[in-house]
């Protein structure tokens, strides 16, 4: 029987970086609409996976399909309807706010890209930077931005990397605020590396926790941290940065 | 490949050029001086022999056409590197744009540059020296493209190198160049380079272009078997720059360098 429809489907990812093997054996599916955090500590492998996600990163092994398209052959058509940003990325020096976008609004290919940028700009209320020299923002500034441009196209799959590092309370909030009206009023599934585990639970209905570059947890959140015997995913969190787990005798927690 | 695409990344290249005026130096600054040098030792060398402006000629002659090599290469190189410094790579990298699209935005944006700096070099040498790029005639057409693709070829290289060993590279953008300028034979036939050197010159496609373009300075009719040489050289120059380029880009995936651009 064939698979229902998703945003994303990975089978079996693996990527070897010398004598380091940062991913191993992933398995992966975002169905459309679904919200998903991979999570993990420091070298878990998540920036690796949403790398070969993107086809940034070509994998040793497995096989990717983004909206229903497999890379490396159909990245380009797959990535008219994905979107990616990430907190450390700065915005190329000597273009401004609107600059910026419009030239991604082109690059996504769209008709209307005025129109999409000034809408953009509204949902996360950030008209007023429109004129504004990338490199004058602050980090806050910089990745509403990004946000923005990443959901310019109203992708049905939205990839976000570490969204609100480093961001202020109300930044952050802002941000999740923005996330959550792009992704039901557009029907996008989200996939979000976060440090921070309350936006996760505000944001995700579903976590995957990597660590040693496998998946050791998939599932809502609370019945994640009832696996672990913890009592939020920040408790899984601390478990598996201290070394806590074995992915082989914790495969159970694996739903 | 989508037009929009090819013109949204002309697009932001001009942004550059416009708002970092020190990238003029390559477009206006240098080939101002270039011609101002290259014509006044012209015109000295040209008078202990009593033939001031031929001797000019032949210079101008070789720093035009030489311009023509520099532009196509620093605009395409140096567009890719603007996204390295700007580290705008994984943000082009995770959009629907293609390697070939990309490409032929900078190159679209790199004629318009090229344009300009080929421009500023011969109206100097018109102005100063009173030498006609154009008078050479019809014959510089061929000669013009072979010089373009081999700028091209040598960017492309420059780029994969990048991408394979990071942005330490980048010196190599200029050094390329510096290293054709004396080995092709820009204002000298090959066989005043010494002799150990001459059948590395003999196998560059600039080498036989250049004097191609010397034969129309004298007057000459354009010289077919130079340009037919210059021509096949450039097309295997181009196919193996090309074979390199996309060797390093699967390379850089393979190996997950992206991380040294974000």
């Amino acid at each position: 029987m064939p698979e229902p429809a998703a945003a994303l489907r990975a089978r079996g990812l693996v990527k070897q970086f010398k004598r380091v093997r940062a991913v191993d054996g992933i398995d992966l599916t975002v169905g459309a609409g679904e919200r998903v955090a991979l999570l993990g500590p420091n070298g878990a492998g998540k920036t690796t996976t949403l790398m070969m996600l993107l086809g940034v990163i070509t994998p040793d092994e497995g096989t990717v399909e983004l909206v229903g398209r497999a890379l490396p052959g159909q990245r380009s058509e797959a990535m008219e309807s994905v979107g990616f940003a990430a907190g450390y990325l700065p915005l190329p020096e000597r273009l401004r706010v609107r600059e910026f976008l419009e030239l991604f609004a082109d690059l996504y290919g769209l008709a209307d890209g005025r129109e999409a940028v000034a809408r953009g700009l509204t949902r996360f209320r950030i008209e007023s930077l429109a004129d504004v020299m990338g490199n004058e923002l602050s980090s806050g500034q910089r990745t509403l931005v990004g946000i923005v441009k990443a959901t310019l196209h109203r992708p049905q799959l939205l990839v976000l990397d570490e969204p609100t590092a480093s961001l202020d309370p109300d930044v952050a909030h802002r941000v999740r605020g923005g996330l959550e009206r792009s992704c039901a009023e557009d029907g996008t599934a989200l996939l979000v590396t976060s440090h921070n585990m309350q936006e996760v639970e505000r944001l995700c209905a579903r976590v995957v926790f990597l660590a040693r570059g496998r998946v050791v947890a998939d599932g809502a959140p609370d019945a994640v941290a009832a696996r672990f015997g913890r009592d939020d995913l920040e408790g899984v969190f601390l478990h598996l940065a201290e070394g806590g787990v074995d992915p082989i005798s914790d495969a159970r927690a694996v739903s | 490949m989508r037009a929009q695409r090819v013109r949204a990344i002309a697009r932001r290249q001009s942004y550059v050029l416009r708002r970092a005026p020190q990238r003029w130096f390559d477009v206006i600054v240098w080939p101002v001086v270039d011609a101002i040098l290259f014509g006044a030792i012209g015109v000295y060398f040209g008078r202990q022999h009593g033939v001031a402006s031929a001797t000019a000629a032949f210079l101008l002659a070789g720093i035009v056409l030489f311009h023509v090599v520099f532009q196509a290469e620093i605009s395409l190189a140096t567009g890719f590197l603007e996204e390295t410094w700007s580290r705008n790579l994984l943000n082009l990298m995770v959009t629907p744009l293609t390697e070939l699209e990309y490409g032929a935005g900078v190159v679209l944006f790199g004629l318009g540059r090229l344009a300009i700096g080929v421009s500023v070099v011969s109206v100097v040498a018109f102005a100063l020296f009173a030498f006609n790029i154009t008078n050479l005639g019809l014959g510089l057409v061929p000669l013009v493209v072979i010089l373009l693709v081999v700028g091209w070829s040598v960017a492309l290289v420059v780029i994969g190198l990048i991408l394979r060993v990071g942005q330490g590279a980048e010196i190599l953008t200029w050094g390329f160049i510096a290293f054709l300028l004396p080995m092709s034979g820009i204002f000298y036939p090959v066989s005043a380079l010494p002799a150990g050197l001459q059948p590395l010159a003999q196998a560059l496609p600039t080498t036989h272009a250049f004097a191609a373009a010397r034969a129309l300075v004298q007057g000459h009719p354009l010289p077919w078997g130079e340009v037919g040489l210059a021509a096949a050289g450039a097309v295997v120059v181009a196919l193996l720059s090309v074979w390199f380029l996309t060797r390093m880009l699967a390379t850089f995936r393979r190996r997950g360098f992206i991380s040294r651009h974000t």
